[in-house]
C-alpha cells in the first residue's frame, strides 16, 4: 500500500466474522484471559448476559485484522482506541465496517512516520453497534 | 455449576479505592518471553493471515522477527491459570483496587504501540491506577470505573507500548 496515493476519506471492504462457541473458548486459550464469562455460559448467565462473549483482545484483533488485511502486511497498528459498548456473544456475527479518515506524516520524530487514521465500527448481526474503534496504522514511508 | 471467579477481587469501599489513585505497582516480568506458537494461537483464533504472524523470512525481513499481534498486549503479562505455587494468579492492579462489585467487565481501551514487539522480546509491565469514579448507575448494574495505565517496557528498556483501560466494577442488577 502507497501512501501517496491513497485519497480520504476511503471506505474499507466489509468483513464479517462468524463466531461459534469454539471461537469464544479459543480466545480464553489464546488469551490466557479465564475471565469466567468468556467460557462458562452459566456463569455469563448468572452476570445477566444471553452466554458467553468474546473478550477486549479478541475485539481490538477484528479490528486490526481489518486495517491490515487491507494495508498490507508491512503496515503496523500504532495506535488502537475503542469503546466497550455491547458485548459479541457465541452465535453471533461480528461484522466490521472501517473507513480511513485522515492521512498524516508525523515529522516530530526521525525518519517521519506516514499515518493513516481509520474508524472501524464492530457491529453484530443484528446491526446493534458493539464496538467503536479508532485505529492509527503506520506504513513504510 | 458455576465456575467461581479465579481472579483474586479485592473487597472495599469507594473511600478504600480512592487511596489507591496513583499507586503504581512493582514492575513485573512475563513468565516467557513472546513466542511463535502464542502468536500463531492468537492469530488463528481471529482468523488474522498477515504475514507478519506466520511467514518467518518475512517477518524477519520486516519486523525483525514474527511480529506480536497487537491486540494480544495484555495477554503477555496475563499469568497462566495455575502455576506450580498452588497461589492464585497476580491479579491485574485494576482487580486489586477494592470496592464492592462482585465481577467486572472492559468499557474502553487505549493502547499505543511506539515500537513492534517481536517473538523473543521478554515483556515487564507497570501498572498504575489513574483513577476511581464515583458510583454510577449503568444498564449491567451498579459500580465504579477504574481506569489504569500500563507502561510495557522490553529487556533493554525501551517502551514498546502502553494501555490506558477502563473497566466497570458492578454488582450485578436491575438499575434503580
Amino acid at each position: 500500500m502507497n501512501w501517496e496515493e491513497i485519497s480520504v476519506p476511503f471506505d474499507l471492504p466489509e468483513v464479517r466474522d462468524e463466531i461459534s462457541y469454539q471461537r469464544v473458548v479459543m480466545n480464553s486459550g489464546a488469551t490466557w484471559d479465564y475471565f469466567p464469562g468468556h467460557f462458562d455460559p452459566a456463569y455469563a448467565e448468572s452476570q445477566g448476559h444471553p452466554t458467553i462473549f468474546v473478550n477486549t483482545m479478541h475485539l481490538a484483533g477484528f479490528a486490526d485484522r481489518i486495517a491490515t488485511d487491507w494495508a498490507e502486511p508491512d503496515s503496523r497498528v500504532v495506535r488502537r482506541k475503542m469503546r466497550l459498548a455491547g458485548s459479541i456473544y457465541a452465535g453471533d456475527t461480528m461484522v466490521g465496517r472501517g473507513r480511513v479518515v485522515a492521512k498524516r506524516c508525523d515529522t516530530t520524530v526521525d525518519p517521519p512516520r506516514y499515518l493513516l487514521d481509520v474508524q472501524i465500527d464492530v457491529t453484530n448481526q443484528r446491526g446493534e453497534l458493539c464496538c467503536p474503534v479508532e485505529l492509527t496504522l503506520q506504513l513504510p514511508g | 455449576m458455576t465456575t467461581p471467579i479465579s481472579y483474586r477481587l479485592a473487597f472495599g469501599t469507594y473511600e478504600d479505592a480512592l487511596r489507591m489513585v496513583g499507586v503504581t505497582s512493582e514492575p513485573r516480568t512475563a513468565g516467557t518471553a513472546v513466542s511463535a506458537s502464542r502468536i500463531q494461537m492468537f492469530a488463528a483464533t481471529v482468523r488474522d493471515g498477515n504475514r507478519s504472524y506466520w511467514d518467518a523470512e518475512f517477518a524477519a525481513r520486516t519486523w525483525g522477527g514474527l511480529l506480536a499481534p497487537p491486540a494480544l498486549l495484555m495477554g503477555w503479562l496475563t499469568p497462566p491459570p495455575w502455576e506450580p505455587t498452588g497461589r492464585p494468579p497476580v491479579s491485574a492492579i485494576a482487580l486489586r483496587v477494592p470496592l464492592p462489585g462482585t465481577t467486572f467487565i472492559n468499557a474502553t481501551n487505549e493502547a499505543e504501540f511506539p515500537l513492534p514487539i517481536v517473538e523473543g522480546d521478554l515483556l515487564t509491565v507497570v501498572e498504575e491506577v489513574v483513577s476511581v469514579s464515583p458510583e454510577k448507575h449503568t444498564k449491567l448494574g451498579v459500580g465504579h470505573f477504574v481506569e489504569t495505565l500500563d507502561t510495557f517496557t522490553r529487556h533493554d528498556g525501551a517502551v514498546v507500548a502502553t494501555n490506558r483501560n477502563t473497566l466497570l466494577r458492578f454488582t450485578p442488577g436491575t438499575p434503580s
